[in-house]
């Protein structure tokens, strides 16, 4: 955390001294060298990641370098990750882009990275206790405040029916697994922000099932007292069938008035366990509201109809550029720093608009 | 299933046997679970859960309809899981970028499942390549392929709603709002009774557990124990092929690189069913109770408020049992 403070504070003074030299360095890059680079992205599971290997071959071509993209066939094929990583750093690259499945799995790569001299970046997600001086930049979406910010918008819909309601109410989380920073932030930023705007309206609220969750929260409260509950699932395999089983237990359930799902997978499988339930919809008053993350034709088509009441978007294809970018930089010589990109809250409304559009891939 | 042995021993035939053997426990243990799930959990009592485990139950069953064939020749096709997800991005690639109509495209999924069958059968049977090791290969060139051909991004049949959404309905009919009617199970037990016939009474069938049982007695009696031995990895093909179909209709986006793991399912159902491990011995409809056994585990332990890691341990513990009983079941005959 003191680590991250530093960041800050170091990043807000480069950018007081001298105002627009990040932008300037952004549209300026230009590769010094013939460069080859190793990237190896979470997976190939879903379209998320194609736009975020999309980003980086068009990047590598307007650059003139190399970057040879892989990754395992599923995000929790942890071992598979770690022997491409290892695969990579024997190949002596210039620079390594990685997006880690686990972040503890990748530790001792990256310690082997760092005594071999070859540059890390991580994008997508980070690793909090890499190896000092091993990993030189973080380029990942601020899962935890886009988590957050989910919760903002789901909250805010719901708040009415929570002050009417006279019996406790259930929120349900679907999260494909627990031990990716991206899913586990996401999660626990969800939970946190909801717990934190419920609490300051004088709700109580208890957080239950998955353990990671209910111990790594802010504060997972007493079920008995709650009038909130938080259930949150996490399902044995990263598969949509899964996902749907879990969400299908929670949607189930008659107190249930609102469920998040952290990544297009959970996502869709709230979308396919509501297939036979039919339960969701935009309406707090009559239906279960659902708020999704990322994109692709099923979950945008849920929204369009508002059948999904809303999700929040990232940017795949920028973090995919921003990587070969940074990777360059860094082999040039230049001073980068962590740059964190955002998440956006989409719904039926503004889904067609310029800033959220070209977010939204198939 | 135990047809040689109790030629012997027919007077002995216990009433286990005569009840169905293995598939009888089988079954048993199914309304065992589904009693108790229901008493543990009010909302797997649900009609619409019902719904949800036979949805997800389908494609599962068509594969170990299929495997069946080549687990009892004393083979295995590894190739169904990843070849179901391959087959399954090749139609809905057509359909969705060459404008197919959904009647071609899926044809074109359970050809391209036939095709790979045959591939693995001629491995198999004609270049004498173990099939754990042909079929292990199939299974990685599919996944590959599958994300070679599209391109690597996730493909979308049509949705309900959608021009050439029907293909829906085959599974699933809607009768009232809230109200849909799982008819998919009604074609599985017409494959199921199809295919039983097939095992039991036809050349294929009778060839099959003859490859299984004894190859080389089979051979010598004049069968063309290649020919029937490629059919059989054919079927498998075929059935991936129709579970592609049953996935794509059910589930929304189909992923390029999953699929790897599903055919431990059908495998596995197929083995709680009753189809000997070292082959010779198996049926249809034990494969069917097999599956059904690991999908009302799928649905049952996350609705009683199991955590993931646990929900793996239990399905272990199950296939292991089942195993045990075959070896059991085994070595009280050799006896």
């Amino acid at each position: 955390m003191n680590k991250k403070l530093l960041a800050v504070a170091l990043g807000a003074t480069v950018a007081a001294t001298a105002l627009g030299s990040v932008a300037f360095a952004e549209e300026a890059i230009t590769a010094n060298g013939d460069y080859t680079f190793e990237i190896i992205v979470k997976s190939y599971q879903s379209s998320y990641w194609q736009a975020a290997v999309k980003g980086i071959d068009s990047e590598k071509e307007a650059l003139g370098v190399t970057a040879n993209s892989n990754g395992p066939n599923a995000e929790s094929d942890i071992a598979d990750q770690v022997q491409m990583l290892n695969d990579a750093i024997n190949k002596k690259p210039d620079g390594i882009g990685l997006a880690a499945c686990d972040q503890e799995a990748v530790l001792d790569a990256l310690q082997a990275a760092k005594d071999a001299g070859i540059p890390v970046v991580l994008f997508d997600s980070g690793v909090p206790n890499a190896p000092e001086g091993s990993v030189y930049s973080t380029i990942a979406t601020d899962n935890y405040g886009a988590g957050a910010t989910a919760a903002e918008n789901l909250y805010a819909a719901l708040k009415d029916k929570i002050a009417a309601a006279e019996a406790p109410v259930r929120i349900g989380e679907v999260n494909q697994e627990a031990t990716s920073e991206s899913i586990t932030s996401r999660g626990l930023g969800f939970i946190d922000k909801f717990t934190e705007l419920a609490t300051a309206d004088g709700h109580t609220v208890a957080v239950t099932g998955n353990e990671y969750y209910v111990n790594n929260c802010k504060e997972a409260g007493d079920e008995a007292a709650a009038n909130i509950i938080i259930e949150v699932a996490v399902p044995a395999q990263t598969t949509v069938e899964l996902c749907a089983t879990e969400a299908s237990n929670i949607l189930n359930k008659e107190d249930v008035i609102g469920i998040f799902g952290s990544n297009q997978v959970a996502a869709e499988g709230i979308l396919t366990a509501n297939g036979n339930l039919n339960v969701l919809g935009s309406d707090p008053e009559t239906t279960v509201l659902a708020a999704g993350f990322d994109a692709g034709a099923t979950i945008k088509a849920a929204i369009a109809d508002g059948t999904m009441y809303g999700a929040v978007t990232q940017s795949p294809l920028a973090m995919g550029i921003k990587t070969v970018d940074v990777l360059t930089q860094i082999a040039n010589g230049e001073e980068v720093t962590d740059l964190p990109t955002d998440g956006y809250w989409y719904n039926a409304e503004n889904m067609d608009s310029e800033e959220i559009a070209p977010n939204l891939y198939d | 299933m135990a047809n040689q042995k109790t030629v012997t021993a027919a007077k002995e035939k216990s009433l286990l046997e005569k009840l169905g053997g293995q598939r009888f426990i089988v079954l048993l243990v199914i309304i065992g679970l589904a009693i108790f799930f229901s008493i543990m959990s009010p909302n797997f009592r649900k009609y619409t859960t019902l719904v949800s485990i036979l949805d997800y139950s389908y494609y599962i069953v068509l594969m170990s309809i299929g495997v069946t064939f080549p687990l009892i020749t004393g083979g295995v096709d590894l190739s169904i899981g990843t070849g179901l997800i391959c087959y399954s991005l090749v139609g809905g690639y057509l359909i969705s970028f060459h404008n197919f109509p959904v009647w071609a495209g899926m044809l074109v999924t359970v050809l391209f499942g036939v095709l790979i069958g045959c591939i693995n059968g001629t491995l198999v049977a004609v270049m004498d390549i173990p099939p754990f090791l042909v079929t292990l290969c199939t299974c990685m060139i599919t996944r590959g392929l599958g994300s070679i051909i599209v391109g690597g991004f996730g493909i979308t049949w049509p949705t309900a709603v959608q021009p050439g959404g029907w293909f829906r309905n085959i599974f699933k009919i809607s009768v009232a709002p809230r109200k849909m009617l799982p008819i998919g199970i009604i074609w599985v037990l017409i494959l199921v009774f199809i295919m039983s016939y097939v095992l039991n009474h036809t050349k294929v069938g009778r060839y099959t557990i003859g490859i299984g049982s004894n190859k080389e007695a089979a051979r010598l009696s004049g069968v063309n124990v290649k020919f029937y031995h490629v059919i059989a990895y054919a079927i498998s093909g075929l059935f991936a092929g129709l579970a592609a179909i049953a996935y794509s209709a059910v589930f929304s986006t189909v992923q390029p690189g999953t699929g790897a793991g599903f055919e431990l399912e059908a495998i596995g159902g197929a083995i709680i069913g009753g189809v000997s491990a070292s082959g010779g011995a198996g049926t249809v409809t034990g494969s069917l109770l097999g599956v059904f056994v690991i999908c009302l585990l799928k649905t049952g332990l996350p609705f009683i408020g199991l955590q993931a890691n646990w929900q793996q341990i239990i399905t272990g513990l199950v296939l292991i049992g089942a195993v045990l009983i075959d070896v059991i079941k085994k070595r009280r005959e050799a006896k």
